[in-house]
């Protein structure tokens, strides 16, 4: 018997159809990877599960039962709970507050149980077999455990089926393990997942079946163990994908960025050096320090100790201003809070940069900003109507193109990109990958910063491999292999 | 609301208020309204006009400065002082501007260097400068400070703060022209895109290359300068400076202009444009007071719930957006 059957859903927006006759069937115990471009209708339709959304057709059962149109908390009490990719935990809070928030024990005149909330606690988390504790504050918590304490969260209200919208994005490889481990556990308990994910490698670890949507509409479905990534990557995509291998090896110039003995925060005694043209990939666990590496070379952070030379001269004093006029760039990590300066335009995101190194003349020329917009906008492909648009009206890999126009602009030499595909879909990441290629035969140099390994395959040269603060490993392309770096990043070899 | 009308109330609602409150005005004032009572709008808002357009660079930073009043009072007193003994317009000129810019330095250099909350900081000069200005007023044994009118350069103090150019005021003159040079700034200057940067994202704005810590020193002391400049033109106005009451509440008003105005508070949000009606709004308030012979005790009353309404419709504003 199904757990939920969600049947012939359809859903508008303004006259915009954004879910059209979509069907999804779960089992019970079973995690159901749903899987789909950005805006191809998979948040809408958890959404309209969770009772967020009402749905402009179709039916919606669970347990045999007809969920109402848009109630929330019809859906919470039949068992049905949605963990959000921003988690929902209160740092300030402790554990077992977290936990029973809203859902307080109390006695007589509202005076809280404490005691019995916590042993509550401690028997859902010794059931779990998980190493929480109820009484430390939250906010001291790593990620991993805030995503389990959210599981939890789940569990004790009762679910019988948890979404998961994208869970493992701010958590280490390791702590995904544990994490899979815990989704294993509970499957085998009768607990069922929808698991929405755009890295193949974990849908291949933990999930069943899957359901593809695209362009707000259904496409497939059927069981992991039956199907390929290429397949489901066309499913996803539409037209023929290729996995086809966009490397071409170039011709490397000059040396023109050498790191020496290099201590930061998160890191110590790191050198390497890069070419002119050459692309060189960072990899590590989260902690490793690839991050803080890119960070200190940009001036963000301070060098403890070593030193950063571009073309031969050595950057004297570490900061930002400094770095931009040595030609150094830097695409941030986590691009809504680092990068985008939501209230602005698309051209004013883009000459931002440039402006506070190039400070001769106080006045901008909207008209020469136009054409060097004109021109970004072709080369780099940028999916936008207008200039004077908000930069946040664009989807996420627009947006990042928008950023890396930005560092163009600036006349960087070498661009280090911390983690440039986050939260791009897939056909938008395949081109970002062409641009970094066609950026490096131009003769840029660029340090990516992943922690997705075929990524790197399709573009690095040369990859770096951290662990713990400092170089592993350094794997020239044709060893860049998924296992072996693994194996040099968990410190295995 | 089709998207056309809606558009033109995100960008410009300051002006449908405006209007609306002078429709209103007009109609309470009826018969009794002449071109000077029209004209007197600018003249009663210069003064305050001029700080808000100050403030209101701050909070596009999203910061806010509630010393502007007490610095006001303080710079005026120092400078009356000085006119006094050096009869040179120039030299008050001058002292008020440095005085407002070593005061916006202050609050500055504390809440861009050493990050500590603007709020904070300039509740604490608010308290500070207001009350150094009534010692002084104290130990110097008067009630006001008020310039010497023997003096040879009284005259023409008095003729540029209380004169006229084609029925103008020339402080309004002066505020507007203020208002034009700002407007330019913040639109099509590098300096005026970094004050957007910084208050719409901070850290994305210093990894984009803006120096987070100058940028909101600059920005004080562009504050203090405007707070000099009204000083300037209260003084050559009215002549004289009361340290108790001149300037009170100054601060609530030009953060109530530039919210008017359609500035949001959270920075990165609004025009200076708007700060022109948002101030002029403000000072019809007053007039429809006087005009309905209302108790002057309700004033305040008044503008409260005029705040209010106009931070409401931002508001609805911002969520029929999302």
């Amino acid at each position: 018997m199904e757990l939920l059957k969600m049947e012939h859903i359809s859903k508008s927006f303004f006259g915009v159809k954004v879910l059209d006759d979509v069907s999804l069937t779960i089992r019970p115990g079973e995690v159901h990877a749903l899987l789909g471009e950005n805006g191809a209708g998979k948040s809408t339709l958890m959404n309209i599960l969770s009772g967020i959304y009402t749905r402009d057709e179709g039916t919606v059962t669970f347990n045999g039962q007809e969920l109402p149109n848009g109630s929330i908390s019809a859906a919470e009490n039949a068992g049905i709970a949605f963990v959000h990719q921003e988690l929902n935990i209160f740092n300030d809070l402790e554990v077992y507050e977290n936990l029973f928030l809203g859902k307080e024990i109390t006695a007589a005149g509202g005076r809280l149980k404490k005691k019995a909330m916590i042993r509550e606690a401690e028997e859902l988390f010794r059931e779990m077999d998980v190493p929480l504790k109820p009484r430390i504050p939250a906010g001291e918590l790593v990620t991993g455990a805030k995503q389990v304490l959210e599981i939890a969260k789940a569990l004790h209200s009762k679910a019988q089926l948890i979404i998961l919208d994208e869970p493992t994005t701010a958590l280490n490889n390791n702590e995904i393990e544990h994490f899979f481990g815990l989704i294993r556990s509970l499957k085998e308990k009768g607990t069922a997942f929808i698991f929405i994910s755009h890295k193949m490698p974990e849908i291949f670890a933990i999930a069943d079946e899957y359901t593809v949507l695209r362009n707000s509409r259904f496409i497939s479905t059927g069981f992991i163990k039956d199907t390929t990534a290429e397949a489901i990557t066309r499913d996803m995509v539409g037209e023929t994908y290729a996995n086809e291998d966009v490397y071409v090896q170039r011709e490397l110039g000059d040396e023109i960025l050498k790191v020496e003995h290099l201590t930061g925060s998160g890191f110590s005694d790191v050198s390497f050096s890069c070419r002119k043209g050459e692309i060189v990939g960072f990899t590590g666990l989260q902690g490793a320090g690839c991050s803080e590496v890119l960070q200190t070379i940009f001036g963000a952070l301070p060098i403890h100790s070593g030193k950063v030379e571009v073309g031969g001269s050595s950057m004297s004093a570490e900061t930002i201003h400094r770095a931009m006029k040595t030609g150094i760039g830097m695409i941030p990590a986590n691009r809504k809070e680092n990068s985008v300066i939501p209230d602005m335009s698309l051209l004013e995101n883009m000459y931002i940069s440039r402006h506070t190194i190039d400070t001769k003349m106080p006045h901008i020329s909207k008209k020469a900003e136009e054409k060097r917009f004109g021109d970004y906008k072709k080369t780099l492909n940028i999916k936008a109507n207008n200039s004077d648009d908000l930069i946040v009206s664009l989807s996420g890999g627009n947006q990042q193109k928008i950023i890396l126009a930005r560092w163009l602009d600036t006349d960087a030499q070498v661009l280090l990109m911390d983690n440039p595909t986050q939260g791009i879909d897939v056909g938008a990441k395949e081109e970002i990958y062409r641009l970094i290629l066609k950026l490096a035969e131009s003769g840029k140099t660029i340090i990516v910063n992943t922690l997705e390994i075929p990524e790197l395959k399709k573009i690095a040269d040369r990859c770096i491999v951290f662990y713990h603060g400092g170089i592993a490993a350094e794997l020239p392309h044709a060893q860049i292999e998924e296992n072996t770096v693994m194996m040099y990043s968990t410190g295995a070899l | 609301m089709s998207a056309k009308v809606r558009k033109f109330w995100n960008l410009y609602n300051y002006i449908v208020v405006f209007v609306i409150i002078f429709a209103a005005f007009l109609i309470i004032n009826g018969k009794a309204t002449s071109w000077t009572t029209v004209t007197n709008i600018l003249l009663h808002s210069s003064i305050l006009g001029t700080i808000a357009l100050g403030q209101g660079l701050i909070v596009l930073t999203g910061d806010i400065d509630l010393s502007v009043g007490s610095s006001f009072v303080l710079a005026g007193g120092i400078a009356i002082v000085l006119f006094n003994s050096t009869n040179s317009i120039f030299l008050l000129l001058l002292c008020c501007l440095a005085l407002g810019a070593a005061f916006g330095f202050v609050n500055g250099f504390m809440v861009g260097k050493l990050k500590m909350p603007s709020f904070i900081v300039t509740l604490a000069t608010m308290l500070i400068y207001r009350s150094i200005s009534q010692y002084m007023m104290n130990e110097m044994g008067q009630t006001r400070y008020s310039i010497d009118a023997t003096l040879s350069k009284y005259r023409a103090l008095f003729n540029f703060g209380n004169g006229n150019f084609c029925t103008i005021s020339l402080l309004a003159i002066v505020w507007l022209a203020l208002a034009v040079f700002m407007i330019y700034m913040t639109t099509s200057t590098k300096f005026g895109k970094r004050i957007y940067a910084l208050g719409s994202n901070p850290k994305g704005a210093m990894l984009a290359g803006i120096n987070v810590v100058w940028t909101k020193i600059s920005v004080f002391v562009i504050c203090g300068l405007t707070v000099g400049l009204a000083t300037f033109l209260k003084i050559a106005k009215d002549t004289s400076f009361d340290p108790a009451t001149s300037g009170k509440n100054y601060e609530l008003y030009s953060i109530a202009a530039v919210v008017i105005g359609g500035i949001s508070m959270s920075g990165g949000k609004g025009k200076m444009l708007g700060i022109i009606f948002g101030t002029m709004s403000f000072t019809l308030i007053d007039k429809i007071i006087t005009a309905l012979g209302m108790n002057a005790l309700l004033n305040d009353t008044v503008k409260g719930v005029i705040l209010l309404a106009a931070v409401g419709l931002q508001m609805i504003q911002n969520r029929s957006r999302d």
